[in-house]
């Protein structure tokens, strides 16, 4: 995390901004918002030089989720896993910077199950049981997709 | 030198800024399971001086809007009322003439019930006198039995006597006429004389003699000699006394208000009651009052 430092490009804001609103306005078709909702959080957030940054760019993707779903009180479950999931693999990417797309491909791939657990983990405590629906299903089927276009949006220093 | 990893650093505080918002995340979670009285509890602790400023605003317009209201409804208020006014005070203007009538009748009623005698009520229809040989006519004649040397009364004094009588009109001599005679006595002296017009709402008494004293002011009443009026009815109060060389000549001032009279009483002909002038003469700040028959 230390080793990255400096501000954000205003290429990765606007991005980040995009995809959050495409949550926020994807609320009545919940698979189409849930692979918005990895892309930001798995794909784009932790590529910020900030970790911070990342962590709070996630964090809104989950309250905008949460709150679209309007699930208050009962709510922070989906933040905090993205937060969680945004750290990892932005710790990730410094420790082992990716040198393939397929491989990036298949890390993202596995962080976004590893996101999907631990969502669903933390909804469990916060709001009791729910439905778990199809959103997790078309997040993984379209992995290759997204994890591309995150790919071909940030080409991080440290992948050079 | 290496930084910290968690000193004041910006490094460090990035961490503690990461931490705090997982502990703060964890801590919703965990507070909003279950029954959500705790979230309720917390928030509306949280919100308590929002809603103690937001009450005292809320209240604070709703007693702006209040009094912006009564304001309102004070102005229109306002306005009905200047509307009212308004309309009461046309009302007022259009009955002025009926209202001054009334109080003219009301007198003439009073007077009427103080004489014990048979009084008609006229009225003036015409009022020429300062025209040469002018005088007035009121709108009764033969059809009320009317003759001519009638005395003609108002609530405020002796007016005339009754000069011509047509069939359904009648013309007055009033007291200031030239060719006016009445008998009349001073109020104070009893000294008796004739009073004869000079001018309009001026007479002289003659015949007085130049040994008699007379004073300014002083009363002059009908003597009843004249056999036209009474005796003690009001005819007006001396304002100049000049002695010339047998005899006083008094100047005298009418009380009738012969410039707008509208409603007299006509006397009967010849009256035989003799009414006494009142003991205390009256002044001319209680004209009204002077009308004190015994």
């Amino acid at each position: 995390m230390s080793g990255r430092s400096g501000s954000s490009s205003l290429r990765q804001i606007i991005a980040a901004g995009l995809t959050l609103g495409a949550i926020h306005q994807t609320a009545p078709w919940p698979a189409v918002q849930a692979v918005f909702h990895a892309l930001l959080v798995i794909g784009l957030a932790p590529e910020f030089r900030s970790p911070l940054m990342g962590a709070l760019w996630a964090a809104a993707g989950g309250w905008v989720v949460e709150g679209t779903l309007r699930m208050y009180p009962h709510m922070g479950g989906t933040p905090f896993a993205d937060m969680v999931v945004c750290l990892l693999v932005s710790w990730t990417l410094v420790q082992w910077p990716p040198r393939a797309p397929k491989a990036y491909w298949g890390r993202l791939g596995a962080f976004a199950v590893l996101h999907i657990l631990l969502a669903h983990g933390m909804v469990l405590i916060a709001a009791g049981s729910h439905y778990w629906g199809y959103g997790s299903l078309w997040t993984l089927l379209t992995v290759p997709l997204w994890a591309a276009l995150s790919y071909k949006l940030y080409l991080p220093h440290y992948r050079e | 030198m290496r930084q910290r990893p968690w000193g004041w650093n910006p490094t460090g505080r990035r961490r503690w800024a990461i931490t705090a918002l997982l502990l703060g995340h964890l801590a919703w979670i965990l507070m909003g399971r279950g029954d959500s009285n705790r979230w309720q509890w917390l928030l509306g602790v949280l919100s308590t001086p929002a809603q103690v400023v937001s009450e005292k605003w809320i209240s604070w317009r709703q007693e702006g809007a209040e009094k912006v209201q009564n304001l309102a409804r004070a102005e229109a208020e306002l306005r009905q009322l200047r509307f009212q006014v308004d309309s009461l005070q046309k009302e007022a203007a259009q009955n002025a003439s009926k209202v001054q009538e009334a109080e003219e009748a009301g007198k003439l009623l009073g007077l009427k019930q103080q004489l014990p005698l048979e009084l008609k009520t006229a009225r003036i229809i015409a009022n020429v006198r300062k025209a040469p040989f002018g005088g007035m006519v009121i709108d009764r004649g033969k059809d009320l039995n009317l003759v001519p040397d009638q005395g003609i009364i108002c609530p405020e004094g002796v007016v005339g006597r009754i000069w011509a009588v047509a069939s359904h009109q009648a013309s007055v001599l009033p007291l200031d006429a030239y060719n006016a005679s009445t008998a009349v006595m001073l109020g104070r002296s009893r000294a008796t004389g004739v009073l004869q017009g000079v001018g309009p709402g001026r007479a002289e008494i003659r015949y007085i003699g130049s040994q008699e004293m007379v004073q300014i002011n002083e009363a002059v009443f009908t003597s009843g000699l004249d056999g036209v009026f009474p005796r003690g009815l009001l005819v007006g109060y001396v304002t100049a006394v000049h002695p010339q060389d047998v005899e006083l000549r008094v100047e005298v001032t009418l009380v009738a208000p012969l410039d707008r009279l509208d409603l007299v009483l006509i006397l009967p002909p010849r009256p035989e009651i003799q009414l006494q002038p009142p003991s205390t003469p009256p002044t001319p700040a209680s004209k009204a009052q002077s009308q004190e028959p015994k």
